[in-house]
């Protein structure tokens, strides 16, 4: 984008995905919608954002830092991780290696780019996000204390860090510094993430293991030459990929796209993900990365794909399964879209309405049931489920039952029910069944119940007389 | 209305509909009638035949589902995920970012709630393969709308005296429609043996409803 003047990329969903420098001073924001932004800043120039042309145009500098620091891992245009280990020793450094990379990157793209180093991804991105046009390398000394001393901000969730704010955390230090059950327990997944991120417990880049072959590769006779080809072969050996029984259910969080060109040479890129890849996100990036090919080798500005595709790979690394079984049908796709959709669940409802519950013993349907907030680890029983529990109703259980008991009319004839109410109407009692003597926990001022299974021409209802008066328990709908 | 209904012996060439209780992906399934005619439980059974392939979800209205009820009807406690949600406004958006991520919804519809959002919800279903079943808490779903349409019309409890037994067996008989039942609206029978999922009475009672039979 030009420096001077205010300036955004849109997708295709209208929102606001990348400004300059000039529109965040005018108050454009990441996320807001294209209206917004340019009620905000009238003069705003509007780009519409294209991954496929912007890996293309970053592919240059990928090249320059990959001929200093091996293994590189693109994690979107405009970002790459680097372990830098081997690399430090070799330039004698972390400043001699970075002055250096800074000065490649400086002759491709002039000046604007950012240089962080830290322990693991986050902190280095974090770090980078620091640096400025005037000094574009941020070395971080000290890991524990720079991570201690980042802003909640820096966890990416704004919705969370107003929360954080609001309880009086500011920084991951103070984050950290909570128990993690009692983070986990109000944020649910996102808290223990954020968590993790402020303890240090980030996944590092790991060194190159020699694994079992799980790469698919495919040939093409004649080579591919054309964008559109190059899409739909993305998509299909995502798609091959992802469903391959080596796999066994397991999903990547990076991945190495190697490509030969039909001059012979060979190219190869890894690109990573937080979140595990799934068919379209893996089909995007192997797309990025071949559009970046063979437009820097048909404009000429790099070492990429000269006269067309003829062998595509990709090769797999760093599976996760997430430490869980998945059964014969479930492939780890649906878990993660499952995790995803009770996410955005949560946060429309708020964390107390997404629920799963666990058996456990009692007297009472109600009772059976221990709920729990979806995304916590299910507590351990509160009343033993395996013991005899005399007074409770049999099975089967009614499908609903009210959160508290309501009043219900019943027209009682010698002890007899006779009528039940219905809305406005009455209803006969055709056959009944009990009590069940409940007797209540007198020393916590509960009373003595009994319970009655009632059915009639519209169905079966528990009941429970308390008092003297009916209470509608439960309905066997 | 429900004792002008006749079950007779099935005399045609109509096969039986044995799997109307699985859900199909994408598929719209109606439920409708008043709580205590089985369409919970029914709906559960449903949703136990999806459970298998991934996560489940309810999503109620009323706060009032009983999850004995659906581990009864076959849906594991690991896969049944319950989403609380009486706001009209909010609710669907809940229901689809449901149909976007899990492998069988049960949404009960809250009142207010527009025909044009339905038709929205149902669309995202048949494109995301979801199986949706819809229950209105009242009314009726718009015309059309549903794949398989099951209206509760009558429900026979069994185990019960005057004060003796228990519940233990129900027959319910719902009224199918919809392009499942090739358009036409029959009688089916389904049983509940309440610890057991239900299942359809194969072979017998498919009478047309409005038609006087047997």
């Amino acid at each position: 984008m030009p420096p001077a003047e205010p300036c955004q990329a849109i997708d295709d969903k209208n929102l606001v995905v990348a400004v300059n420098r000039s529109a965040m001073d005018a108050g454009i924001q990441v996320g807001m919608r294209r209206r917004e932004a340019e009620a905000v800043c009238p003069t705003v120039t509007t780009i519409e954002h294209d991954p496929g042309a912007e890996m293309a145009r970053f592919e240059r500098v990928a090249v320059v830092v990959e001929t200093l620091i091996p293994r590189i891992e693109v994690v979107a245009p405009g970002l790459i991780l680097a372990p830098v280990t081997g690399a430090v020793r070799y330039f004698g450094g972390e400043e001699p290696l970075l002055d250096r990379v800074a000065k490649e990157i400086d002759n491709v793209t002039g000046p604007g780019y950012r240089i962080g180093l830290a322990a693991g991804p986050f902190a280095s991105r974090r770090a980078a996000e620091m640096a400025t046009d005037g000094d574009p390398i941020f070395i971080v000394a000290d890991d524990d204390a720079f991570r201690e001393t980042l802003n909640v901000t820096a966890l990416g969730s704004e919705d969370m860090a107003a929360v954080f704010r609001w309880l009086g955390i500011s920084t991951l230090g103070e984050l950290a510094a909570l128990p993690r059950e009692a983070v986990v327990s109000r944020f649910g997944p996102d808290g223990l993430r954020a968590h993790r991120l402020a303890c240090g417990e980030d996944r590092d880049t790991h060194d190159r293991v020699i694994a079992d072959d799980l790469s698919i590769e495919e040939k093409f006779d004649p080579p591919l030459e054309n964008l559109e080809q190059v899409a739909f072969v993305a998509r299909s050996i995502a798609h091959q990929l992802l469903a391959a029984p080596v796999l066994e259910g397991a999903t990547p969080h990076r991945i190495e796209v190697e490509a030969e060109a039909a001059d012979g040479a060979i190219r190869t890129r890894t690109w990573r993900s937080a979140d595990p890849f799934n068919e379209q996100m893996l089909g995007e990036r192997v797309r990025w990365q071949l559009q970046a090919w063979l437009d820097t080798a048909r404009m000429r500005s790099g070492p990429g794909i000269r006269g067309g595709l003829v062998r595509l790979r990709i090769m797999p690394a760093d599976l996760s399964d997430q430490g869980r079984q998945l059964a014969l049908d479930e492939d780890a796709l649906s878990a993660a879209e499952a995790q995803r959709a009770f996410a955005q669940t949560q946060a429309i409802v708020g964390n107390d309405d997404v629920l799963q519950a666990i058996p456990q013993g009692g007297r009472d349907p109600g009772e059976k049931a221990l709920w729990y907030r979806w995304g916590e680890t299910p507590p351990a029983p509160q009343r033993d489920p395996n013991a005899p529990w005399p007074g409770q109703i049999p099975a089967p259980m009614p499908a609903l039952v009210p959160p508290d008991p309501y009043p219900l009319d019943v027209e009682w004839e010698n002890g007899i029910p006779t009528r039940i109410r219905l809305g406005s109407r009455w209803v006969e009692v055709l056959s009944w069944a009990g009590p069940w003597r409940k007797v209540g926990r007198w020393w916590d001022g509960e009373h003595p119940a009994d319970r009655y299974q009632l059915v009639t021409s519209a169905g079966a209802f528990l009941c429970a007389v308390i008092e003297g008066r009916t209470y509608m328990a439960g309905v066997y709908d | 209305m429900a004792d002008a209904i006749r079950l007779e012996e099935f005399k045609g060439n109509v096969v039986a509909p044995v799997d109307l209780l699985s859900l199909q992906p994408g598929r719209v399934t109606g439920l409708i009638g008043h709580p205590g005619f089985g369409l919970t439980r029914l709906g559960l059974t449903m949703l136990a035949s999806r459970e298998q392939l991934g996560t489940v979800a309810y999503l109620d209205v009323r706060g009032w589902l009983s999850p004995p009820a659906a581990w009864e009807a076959g849906v594991s406690p690991e896969r049944l995920v319950v989403v609380r949600c009486d706001d009209p406004v909010r609710w669907a958006r809940v229901a689809s970012h449901l149909l976007e991520g899990v492998s069988a919804v049960y949404a009960e519809i809250p009142t207010r709630i527009k025909p044009a959002q339905l038709h929205k919800l149902t669309a995202l279903a048949r494109n995301r393969k979801t199986p949706l079943v819809l229950r209105p808490l009242q009314g009726d779903l718009p015309n059309g709308m549903a794949h398989l349409r099951l209206e509760a019309r009558r429900v026979i409890w069994e185990g019960t005296d005057r004060g003796h037994g228990r519940l233990q067996h129900r027959k319910l008989v719902f009224a199918a429609s919809g392009k499942a039942m090739r358009g036409m609206t029959r009688l089916i029978e389904v049983e509940d043996d309440g610890t057991n999922a239900m299942r359809l009475v194969p072979g017998l009672a498919v009478a047309s409803s409005g038609r006087a039979t047997g």
